[in-house]
């Protein structure tokens, strides 16, 4: 049995399909954060049900590349039952998407999710009316706190095995325009191909000409198999499908829809007239089943939003909360990374002295210490930061700050040309980079979303955050260490908004991005909620650390080590960095640098285990990287090269991410190479600038 | 008396006569339920032409100044859809 999540965005369908199916599916306090969509497996009385989380949607006429997708699964796939949630805060709009959910599926069952939300700002809702007025079965539930979600699974299940589709209330639309749908249904009634979908259904889709309606597709896998996106990734993209047209049936009805048309009934006028009687109708319906308590006092949200929100308060606000988020991820954090270190020193050893008192031969010592232990425990010293950050992180999403800040954002957003939406997107972006491109869907038009994704390449991810602070800390230590971050993150946010503009020319966009956002209420984050995504990021990150980074490090090793016998710079790797010099001339780097960064397009946090390996070998002492390189270069070169890395390439798995979400290699090529030049230009600019500072 | 959302100041309401322009934009706002007939408070302005926040059916709203010029609002309604509007 297949079954669907659908709702409009933030109801909280993500939050039960990871109750029901145990997985990790984002989710905050936003509209948009599913984009792709994304099924589990169940098992509930012998039957083997799909549950299918789809990103959210205010109707199923989809714009966005997001709500195409749901739209999709349902005209497409067809689910055998619709759990269609609502949020019970702000269930006349919810509705809405409702009704349109009963004309196209007749199976479906209501969630009404937040009661408590919607209990709190004084709705009290009587389900069973709801259920009378709808003749749709309604279940209560809170899904943050797991409350009725068996019992909406058990409903879904049940109208899932009924014998024969329930009737549904439809709604009443005005004498005028029931007898142009009963017109068109008349003429669709014998077509063959309609019989798939409900005839009212399809009568009003065709008066409203929705493109989609007599077309036939046909489903194409996705070429990638998922396993491939899950090893390359940090984060899992969803379930995409394709679909490829198949065949084009000429529908009835051209002759009436013209003469409508010459009375003034466009598609425009239709699609008005239709949404105007859902209101309508919902709020005829209202009062049966909703009593609005008049609450003198404001809610938590009013009250919060007046400092949080405010003109003058707002402000100060944010820059403390993000201060706060940068400042315990990356700063107040080092001695936990530092004792990181210093256990993974204690262990090297350990093991180290193992193998000499077992004789083991030289290479094999040298492999443990200068290979394992200097890269993966190098990335690995950062895992307390990444867990910090995601923590805040998490927190911050949940709560519903995130679209207040978005607001906030917004003056800065227009100034830059971009569209409000592409805010969530930058914002991912600190996690990492894909869902970072991936959010880009939730932008309407093509191009301000090919801009979008053309810039958040620049916003550094947590495992650059984390190599960069490394290399901070052991350059620049203390105070001086975070004003460098904060000067770090400056020029990334500034190039942001440089390129904006820039890349608004080269696209080519003219057009003033509009931005219509919902500000949901907030909420007490939940512990899972913060606790879970948190433990699932360090999670993959370590296993990305003991599976790719322990093989790029190995591979670091080897070309470092061998020929054996000979001098650093004449081995394999020596060798790769000598042709690679020239580049890095200009900005001071030496060929170490050269080849680290080079690794790091695989993935970024192989920089740093390579750096350690380089550096580290060249010491022939188990030292940390930081007192390897400080001995090495000088602070400029460093800065140098802190700004050099955080700009370029982000890695591999953004690029393909770019060049499935754009569909164009031009556009992905033409991306790399704005990151590669702009970081050596940049890079230049800064040390030869420093240089004629007199820093050095 | 025909103005646009836009230049209502904070804390005052009005009805939506209608959505200048047509396209996406207007359908994105009519599945948002800003249909003619909705009453709708401005709650507050973000500095410097910022976004406006906006009440409708109980929930809350941003919206930019320049979709905000495109709504024909009529001054104050005083029919009864208070149920509606939750006033929280
Ligand atoms: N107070 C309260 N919050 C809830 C409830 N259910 C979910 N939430 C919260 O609502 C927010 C949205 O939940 P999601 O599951 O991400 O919503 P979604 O429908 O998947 O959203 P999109 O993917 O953006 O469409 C999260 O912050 C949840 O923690 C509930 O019953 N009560
Ligand atoms: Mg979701």
């Amino acid at each position: 049995m297949k079954i669907a999540l659908v709702g409009n965005p933030n109801v909280g369908k993500s939050t039960v399909f990871n109750a029901l199916t145990g997985s990790n599916q984002q989710v905050g306090n936003w509209a948009g954060k599913t984009v792709e969509r994304k099924a589990g497996t169940i098992h509930r009385d012998n039957l083997e049900i799909e549950l299918v989380d789809l990103p959210g949607t205010y109707s199923l006429t989809a714009y966005t590349q997001e709500e195409i997708v749901t739209r999709q699964y349902i005209l497409r796939e067809k689910p055998d039952v619709v759990m269609a949630m609502v949020d019970a805060s702000n269930i006349e709009r919810n509705l809405y998407l409702v009704l349109q959910i009963l004309e196209l599926a007749p199976r479906v069952v209501i969630g009404l999710n937040m009661m408590d939300l919607a209990k709190s700002s004084g709705i009290s809702l009587n389900a069973a009316e709801l259920t009378k007025a709808l003749n749709v079965s309604v279940v209560e539930i809170v899904a943050a706190k797991g409350v009725g979600i068996d019992k909406f699974l058990a409903e879904a299940v049940r109208v899932g095995l009924l014998k024969k589709d329930p009737l549904v209330r439809q709604v009443p639309y005005p004498s005028e325009l029931e007898e142009k749908i009963q017109a068109m249904e008349n003429l669709l009634k014998d077509i063959s191909w309609a019989s798939q979908y409900p005839l009212r259904w399809l009568a009003l889709k065709r008066l409203e000409r929705d493109p989609e309606i007599g077309q036939e597709w046909q489903s194409v896998s996705a070429p990638e198999s998922s396993k491939d996106k899950k090893r390359e990734t940090c984060c899992d993209s969803g379930d995409a499908l394709n679909y490829k047209l198949k065949n084009i049936i000429e529908l009835p009805g051209n002759d009436l829809l013209q003469s409508y048309e010459e009375e003034g009934w466009t598609k425009d006028h239709f699609e008005m007239a239709f949404a105007d009687a859902k209101y309508n109708y919902i709020s005829q319906i209202l009062p049966r089943f909703l009593i609005q308590e008049d609450l003198r006092k404001p809610s938590l949200t009013d009250s919060l939003d007046r400092w949080i929100l405010s003109p003058i308060w707002g402000y100060p606000v944010m820059i403390l909360v993000l201060a706060l988020v940068f400042w315990a991820s990356f700063i107040a954090s080092a001695p936990l990374g530092e004792a990181v270190s210093q256990g993974m020193a204690w262990a090297a050893d350990f093991l180290v002295s193992l193998l000499q008192w077992i004789q083991a031969p030289a290479f094999l010592t040298s492999l443990v210490r200068d290979g394992i232990f200097a890269g993966v425990g190098a990335v690995l010293a950062f895992v307390p930061q990444i867990a910090i950050f995601f923590a805040f992180f998490s927190f911050l999403q949940d709560s519903g700050y995130l679209a207040r800040a978005a607001f906030l954002g917004d003056r800065l957003m227009q100034l830059m040309g971009l569209h409000g939406k592409s805010f969530f997107s930058l914002v991912s972006s600190f996690g990492c980079n894909v869902p970072g491109i991936m959010a880009t869907r939730t932008l309407e038009d093509p191009k301000d979303r090919l801009i979008t994704m053309l810039l958040n390449p620049l916003i550094p991810c947590v495992p650059r955050l984390g190599v960069m602070s490394a290399v901070v800390a052991a350059f620049f230590p203390g105070t001086r260490g975070a004003m460098i971050m904060l000067s770090l993150l400056l020029i990334s946010m500034l190039l942001v908004m440089i390129s904006a503009l820039f890349m608004r020319k080269v696209v080519d966009q003219k057009e003033r991005s509009a931005f219509v956002m919902e500000l949901p209420l907030y909420h007490l984050p939940t512990l899972r909620n913060v606790l879970w995504p948190t433990w699932h990021k360090t999670y993959t990150f370590l296993k990305r650390a003991w599976t790719f980074i322990l093989a790029a490090s190995i591979v670091v090793w080897l070309l470092s080590s061998f020929p054996q016998g000979v001098p650093m710079n004449s081995t394999w790797a020596g060798k790769m960095g000598e042709w690679l010099e020239f580049i890095g001339k200009p900005l001071g780097f030496d060929w170490k640098i050269m080849v680290a960064i080079i690794f790091g397009f695989t993935a970024k946090e192989t920089t740093l285990s390579t750096l350690g390996i380089l550096y580290g070998v060249a010491a022939d002492a188990s030292q940390s990287i930081a007192q390897a390189m400080t001995g090495a270069m000088s602070p400029l070169r460093a800065y140098t090269f802190l700004v050099v890395y955080m700009l370029y390439i982000p890695c591999l798995a953004s690029v393909v991410t770019t060049y499935k979400e754009s569909g164009s290699l031009r556009w992905t090529a033409f991306g790399i190479a704005y990151n590669l030049i702009l970081s050596f230009i940049i890079g230049w600019i800064i040390f030869h600038g420093g240089q004629a500072m007199g820093f050095q | 008396m025909e103005r646009s959302l836009g230049e209502l100041k904070p804390g005052e309401r009005a009805c939506v006569e209608r959505i200048n322009g047509g396209g996406a934009l207007r359908r994105r706002m009519m599945d948002m339920g800003i249909v003619p007939g909705v009453e709708l408070e401005v709650v507050r302005c973000a500095p410097m032409g910022g976004p406006l926040q906006i009440r409708l059916k109980g929930y809350y709203l941003a919206m930019r100044r320049g979709e905000c010029a495109k709504i024909v609002v009529s001054g104050e309604q005083h029919k009864a859809i208070e149920h509606t509007l939750a006033s929280r």
